[in-house]
């Protein structure tokens, strides 16, 4: 696309104060994060890890990232299961009501979380099902599944229909088929299903707020403290959060990048 | 199953079933279709059930009425910050959009590796807890925050601005800042769609790059750029926490209202029916973004 000089500055500027906004809540946090504060003035005379060396000794955050972790595996196992089972049964079946099933599982995806968050609330009420982590990990799973789902129908759809049809024909059961040749090829959608599906439970707070109990997930812990002001320890655990995204980003660009494009660049 | 079919299916290459297979069929078949309806469809069904309900100083009435609707329409405040909600999120997609289009334009022109680094790193963001960054932007639009101080220091003002904290302005600000990356991604994906030799063509024929733009980029981009405010705006609307965190006293969106009153009104029914008028709207805006947007844009 040729522009002259002018709009090309223009483009520029504008894509320069779009990341400098996208960039700047992030980097604030990170930056306090080395100095102390104090009577709300920063003190920038000198750079120290006080901030997180406190955070070791914080056990309600560290609680709440380890609940965090614990619902985002299990939500990510579920969904995982429950979304391959359900690519497998739509694109196998004939019926009219697979359509219908494809319609409910996006539901929750394209409802704004507060509706999704409110129905599961009231319904668990109505049953007397008690509100704790596993209603959490239940809220988590029905708000990815959908994109999981969607993964991995895309994955099976694109399978040659020969492969099963071979392998069946050589004698292999159903299970077999499934076990050896269907999953093998199926697993780099998986895995990125499933790290898709853990960055969203990890950060998920609308749901997650309507459905929990007395345990926090980290997003409700520093809702929680938002109230009172974060203290410098959090701004410390906001930096090892973005440092481990960062490095996941670079890991998994490096080998879900298309692999002309790496070549064609190498 | 007749004797003998497992060697016909056999010889066929076709599966072999047998009887404990169908039951693992069955299984699957109950668990794909039952677990989707026990924990989406029933609470759904559920929670418009509920929405018909009522409330009279506390005690619930399990009897169906159009009472909440009813509210909902004939008091002024309700409508009033419906109205207004409505408007501030179509001011989120159109500021967006503003912010977007540019950005993904230039990104789309890009070659190579920059390309992907940058649109990487549009992603980063998103991944960033979000609450961490209503607080950061809350602290940087405060009263003592970045953007006063460096406005006194520049001299710009005198005395701090406080139109940026607990109010719509804030919100609408907050919201554009968060959902930006919403907004580039479709319309990078739209403007990426567009066959080079289309604009080769337009320059062949003797159009200028400004003509070329408007003729042919922007009507062909336009899927993308509906895609994008409808992503926007469904996504705006639902955000009840980002009010509740920068809005203050006077920045109430519909929202706000609906999650009051699960906690401190405590009035189940009127808030889910206040809900089911949400999904309306979300679902008009979807209906909209599908007419009119491009299919891949939403399904993104």
């Amino acid at each position: 696309m040729k522009r002259s000089k002018l709009a090309n500055a223009a483009l520029i500027s504008i894509t320069g104060l779009v990341f400098a906004l996208l960039y700047g809540p992030i980097f604030v946090p990170i930056v306090s994060s080395f100095f102390t504060a104090k009577q709300g003035q920063i003190d920038w005379s000198a750079a120290n890890l006080d901030a997180y060396v406190q955070l070791t000794s914080n056990e309600g955050i560290l609680d709440a990232v380890k609940n965090t972790l614990i619902v985002g595996f299990s939500a990510v196992i579920s969904s995982l299961i429950l979304g391959t089972l359900i690519a497998f049964y739509y694109n196998s079946g004939t019926s009219k009501a697979r359509s219908l099933l494809q319609f409910i599982v996006f539901l929750p995806f394209l409802m704004p979380p507060i509706i999704t968050g409110l129905s599961l609330l009231i319904f668990l009420r109505e049953i007397d099902f008690a509100r704790s982590l596993v209603t959490v990990v239940i809220g988590h799973t029905v708000f990815v599944l959908a994109l999981v789902y969607r993964t991995v129908l895309v994955r099976l759809q694109s399978l040659s229909r020969n492969l099963a049809e071979a392998s069946y024909d050589l004698g292999a059961s159903r299970w077999q088929t499934f076990r050896y040749i269907l999953l093998p090829n199926l697993s780099s959608a998986m895995i990125g299903a499933a790290v898709l599906a853990f960055a969203l439970s990890f950060d998920e707070t609308m749901i997650t707020i309507l459905v929990t109990g007395t345990q926090n997930t980290l997003p409700i812990r520093l809702w929680a403290m938002m109230r009172l002001g974060f203290t410098p320890d959090i701004n410390a655990l906001v930096a090892i959060i973005l440092g481990l995204t960062t490095a996941f980003c670079l890991i998994a660009a490096r080998h879900l990048m298309p692999k002309e494009l790496v070549q064609r660049e190498a | 199953m007749p004797p003998g079919a497992g060697l016909v299916r056999r010889v066929a290459g076709l599966p072999v079933k047998s009887s404990g297979e169908n039951a693992v069929r069955r299984l699957a078949a109950v668990t794909a279709y039952g677990l989707p309806m026990v924990f989406i469809l029933v609470p759904l069904a559920t929670f418009l059930v509920y929405s018909f309900f009522w409330v009279d100083h506390t005690e619930m009435h399990y009897d169906v009425s159009l009472l909440n609707y009813r509210r909902f329409f004939a008091e002024e405040t309700f409508l009033r910050v419906f109205r207004q909600t409505c408007l501030l999120c179509l001011e989120v997609s159109f500021l967006t959009i503003l912010f977007a289009y540019p950005v993904a334009y230039f990104l789309a022109g890009l070659t190579g590796r920059k390309k992907y680094v940058l649109v990487m790193m549009l992603l980063v963001p998103l991944l960033m807890s979000y609450i961490i960054k209503i607080y950061a932007i809350r602290s940087i639009l405060g009263g003592n925050g970045f953007l006063n101080r460096a406005l006194l220091a520049t001299r710009l003002i005198d005395e701090p601005l406080t139109i940026f904290v607990f109010n719509l302005n804030a919100v609408l600000l907050t919201l554009t800042v968060l959902l930006i990356p919403f907004a580039i991604l479709p319309i990078f994906l739209s403007l990426e769609r567009i066959p080079r030799n289309l604009l080769e063509a337009s320059a062949d024929l003797g159009a200028s790059n400004w003509q070329t733009f408007t003729r042919v980029i922007a009507p062909l981009s336009l899927p993308g750029v509906i895609a994008a405010s409808t992503f926007v705006f469904v996504l705006a609307i639902g955000d009840f926490l980002t009010p509740q965190m920068v809005g203050g006293q006077s920045g109430f969106t519909f929202g706000r209202i609906i999650y009051s009153q699960f906690g401190a009104a405590f009035n189940w029914p009127f808030g889910a029916a206040l809900s089911v008028i949400l999904a309306i709207i979300v679902i008009l805006a979807i209906a909209i973004g599908a007419r009119f947007g491009s299919k891949q844009g939403i399904a993104l």
